[in-house]
């Protein structure tokens, strides 16, 4: 290879070009081959080939870049392969499905920090997505610049100046959001209480969880013990272990705005003939909401829900951003695919890595297939 | 409009064969040079023509240094490098700590990367097997300027033997502001027993009633929201006397002196926070070292002692220095007999991999920079205290903070290395600490949940 670095990058995409050039003619020749070997005519043969070639660099990417990394993960779940033992990979059967099922307790406590994201973060994230589709799909100025602000979070993604303002916003003591919150209840009096009281049920439950993961409930009981909180108490967020759950949860809402586009779509599809009519027949806008335009967005919750499941059941950026040099607290919000991250990156277990990566697979596979059989009872396409 | 697509086509590939024809001499060259440099590692005074080094990049992977050491690298070592190897080209990748390990995974996993790459202390345990024997060319017999490396040498060793060589020593200190523990109405300095600690965090700590917050921390420790992360455990666990492994080589963690670690720790975070039921809010984040002053509002940013490096108490030049005293952790010389002052001593250090096939260059390379005023002058755009003994002049002694530094370091320091397994214990430590500090486990449940998971992790 020449020295240089930048005919090194040339040479690499030439040789690039010419793979996928081969590739495509290698599979086009092998579609028409077989083809002509059915039967077809000349011209049939000719469009086959065609349609293969210009198939080809997607049908081959998804075979190096998919298939192949697939076969290796599945393969490496069987064996005992570690990157820096420097011992060679053993071949040990199931036996890392056999820890992972029956003995990894971190493991289960990572899909019990899974579950929580998922039950209480998926449900917010779906609500506040729809509640601000319904108020954006108002006629009003500036609507454009307030989807797009709404959007924004999920262009913008989990990089590093979104994870310093995040740690900023989310500080027990100066923190923004703890500050509204004060400023609120102390303004309004009455909303103490009421905060005082989610602050109460989410370490209660926050405290369940965790004793979920030891099967132990000794914390749950002091939270109990210790009663209605203080009225100078605010949410302890990526401080505390009872916290550190809802923080990733914020964060979830937080990046909502594609599920509102889709809520967006689903809205504007809604024939305007339904509303008027309910209207001359003297409906509110709450009971014209919830007979005409959220039964005919069921399809699209239904979409939101699997899509959004799925990113649940897959949730590692937000822990990542927010635990990375915090450690003592991040194994109360250890997710399952973070667990892979530690077990593969963090302590090179590829194998026992690439079992969990299959474990997570197959847990999504039956989530997945339990929601479409389920859609049939709470999902109407009467009008699509 | 099908052949003329057929003719364009078959000219691209045509185009593309003919350039990959150029490249292809070379690319065949290669394994026979990586044959002879392999054979370099066996008998490094055999293969003189290796060092040489006609037509090699030699890479070096870089992690998180300051703008000025790069820059002095570049400009000062990597020349000269090159103008002693005619040929070879020295090319520096800066990384980051965040997501290391997952960069250097793949390095491992491919075989193939950098010829030198930048690690941690315990690290030697961790890649140890994948790292190149180095003795024969930097060992005592083929350089006789190892010598002049002080005790951080051994962080660079595996099994025995050289991997590396290490840059810099960086030993976590308690560092007190005298004053703000006098206007606490603390005045016997810094404590020196377990007893005195939890009084003065109690003491020395303020809480804000209307934000239920920190507004003053009497010790922050590594990662202060917590106070339980592992490395300050293990500080903690040295200054009693702890050994992290029983005579047949079984960890430790059912020791008196490990329960007593874990007891400081969840006492000295209840003094601070309270209660985990009732805990208050952590200190806000400030501009600078947690021990300094916050120049845009003149305010203290809110620790009273800081236990961490030298790299996160205020820079040189701050005024602030006047006020703050520089001290090891003493253990708790009255419980335990066995007790020593003790700075535990961090440091970063370059590996070659054994993948690398430029090992003799690469030797080379770490020679000249770390000759006695390369590792001078490396550590002095950092303001650390390098690792070689003779190195440390110049801006070392110029300075009373890493002069006083330098004498802790020499006379109370114990390496944050040999740790088996360092990522699995670490993961295992910071797992049951935090179940600690919720109060879900008590002292003993959370050492015996370390022990039998280490033991296990170690395969015992």
């Amino acid at each position: 290879m020449p020295e240089n670095p930048y005919l090194n990058v040339l040479l690499m995409a030439a040789l690039t070009v010419v793979f996928i050039i081969a590739c495509s003619y290698g599979l086009g020749y092998l579609a028409k081959s077989i083809a002509k070997l059915r039967g077809a005519s000349p011209k049939k043969q000719e469009s086959t080939f065609a349609g293969y070639f210009f198939a080809a660099p997607w049908i081959v990417g998804f075979l190096i870049f998919v298939i192949v990394p697939l076969g290796f993960s599945l393969y490496w779940s069987f064996t005992d392969y570690r990157i820096a033992s420097g011992e060679p990979t053993t071949w040990i059967g199931a036996k890392n499905y056999q820890t992972i099922l029956f003995d990894d307790e971190s493991f289960r406590a990572s899909i019990v920090n899974t579950l929580y994201l998922t039950v209480i973060g998926l449900p917010l994230q779906i609500g506040v997505a729809l509640f601000l589709a319904v108020l954006l799909n108002q006629k009003m100025h500036g609507e454009r610049v307030f989807r797009m602000a709404f959007y924004l979070p999920v262009i913008l993604g989990f990089n590093t100046a979104v994870l310093l303002c995040w740690r900023l916003m989310l500080n027990t003591g100066t923190g923004i959001i703890n500050q509204i919150i004060r400023g609120v209840t102390t303004a309004i009096p009455p909303l103490g209480y009421v905060s005082r009281s989610l602050i109460f049920i989410e370490e209660v439950s926050a405290a369940f969880f965790l004793g979920l993961n030891t099967g132990k409930y000794n914390l749950m009981m002091k939270v109990i013990e210790a009663g209605f909180p203080a009225d100078n108490r605010v949410p302890l967020w990526v401080q505390s272990p009872l916290w550190t759950k809802m923080s990733v949860v914020l964060l979830m809402v937080w990046g909502c705005g594609a599920m509102m586009l889709i809520f967006l779509a689903g809205l504007n599809n809604i024939p305007k003939e339904l509303h008027e009519a309910a209207q001359v027949d003297g409906a509110s806008p709450w009971q014209r909401f919830w007979k005409i335009s959220f039964p005919l967005l069921t399809p699209y919750i239904f979409y939101n829900l699997v899509v959004g499941m799925i990113s649940a059941l897959q949730i590692f950026e937000p822990i990542f951003v927010l635990y990375r040099d915090n450690q003592p607290v991040v194994s109360s919000t250890i997710s399952m695919v973070y667990y892979l991250w530690q077990k593969s990156f963090s302590h090179f277990e590829i194998g026992y890595g690439s079992a969990i990566s299959w474990v997570i697979l197959v847990i999504i596979m039956i989530v997945t297939v339990i929601q479409f059989r389920l859609q049939d009872r709470w999902v109407t396409y009467d009008i699509y | 409009m099908q052949k003329k697509l057929f003719a364009l086509l078959s000219l691209l590939v045509l185009a593309s064969l003919v350039l990959a024809a150029c490249g292809t001499p070379a690319a065949t060259e290669a394994p026979a040079a990586a044959t002879e440099e392999a054979a370099a590692t066996e008998a490094p005074a055999a293969t003189e023509a290796a060092a040489s080094g006609e037509g090699t990049t030699l890479k070096i992977y870089l992690l998180d240094y300051t703008p000025d050491t790069i820059a002095w690298l570049k400009e000062e070592i990597n020349p000269a490098f090159e103008a002693a190897h005619p040929g070879v080209t020295v090319e520096i990748t800066e990384g980051s700590w965040s997501g290391w390990d997952t960069t250097f995974s793949g390095f491992f996993a491919a075989g193939e990367g950098p010829d030198i790459i930048n690690l941690g202390s315990e690290m030697n345990t961790l890649y140890g097997e994948n790292l190149a024997d180095m003795e024969a060319y930097l060992g005592e017999g083929a350089w006789d300027e190892i010598s002049n490396f002080g005790p951080a040498l051994e962080n660079a060793k595996y099994d025995g033997s050289l991997r590396g060589l290490p840059i810099f020593t960086a030993p976590r200190y308690v560092f007190c502001r005298t004053d703000l523990m006098e206007a606490a109405g603390w005045t016997t300095g810094t404590p020196q027993n377990f007893a005195d600690w939890k009084e003065f965090a109690s003491t020395a700590s303020v809480i804000d009633p209307a934000t239920n917050s920190l507004t003053q921390q009497a010790l922050v420790p590594v990662d202060a929201g917590s106070m339980a992360d592992w490395q300050w455990w293990l500080l903690v666990f040295y200054s009693l006397g702890g050994q992290l492994y029983k005579e047949d080589g079984t960890p430790n963690f059912d020791s008196p002196e490990a329960l007593a670690a874990t007891q400081f720790l969840l006492d000295m975070r209840q003094a601070t926070y309270g209660e985990a039921v009732n805990a208050v809010g952590a200190l806000p984040a400030g501009q600078g070292s947690v021990i300094d002053v916050d120049d845009a509002t003149g305010k203290d940013n809110g620790a009273v002692c800081l236990a961490h490096s030298g790299w996160a108490a205020p820079a040189f030049d701050r005024p602030t220095w006047d006020k703050i005293s520089i001290e090891p952790f003493y253990g708790d010389p009255e419980n335990f007999p066995n007790s020593k002052p003790v700075v535990l001593a961090f440091n970063d250090w370059l590996a070659v991999p054994e993948y690398s096939q430029n090992k003799e260059l690469a030797a080379e390379w770490l020679k000249l920079a770390f000759s006695k005023e390369g590792n001078n002058k490396w550590n002095e755009t950092m303001g650390l205290i390098p690792a070689r003994n003779d190195s440390q002049y110049g801006y070392v002694t110029e300075s009373a903070q890493l002069q006083r530094e330098a004498e802790l370091a020499s006379q109370y320091g114990v390496g944050f290395a040999g740790i088996k397994e360092a990522a699995k214990l670490s993961t295992i430590m910071q797992d049951a600490l935090g179940k600690l500090i919720t109060e879900e486990l008590t002292v003993e449940e959370v050492n015996a949940k370390i022990q039998e998971e280490y033991i296990a992790a170690l395969g015992q």
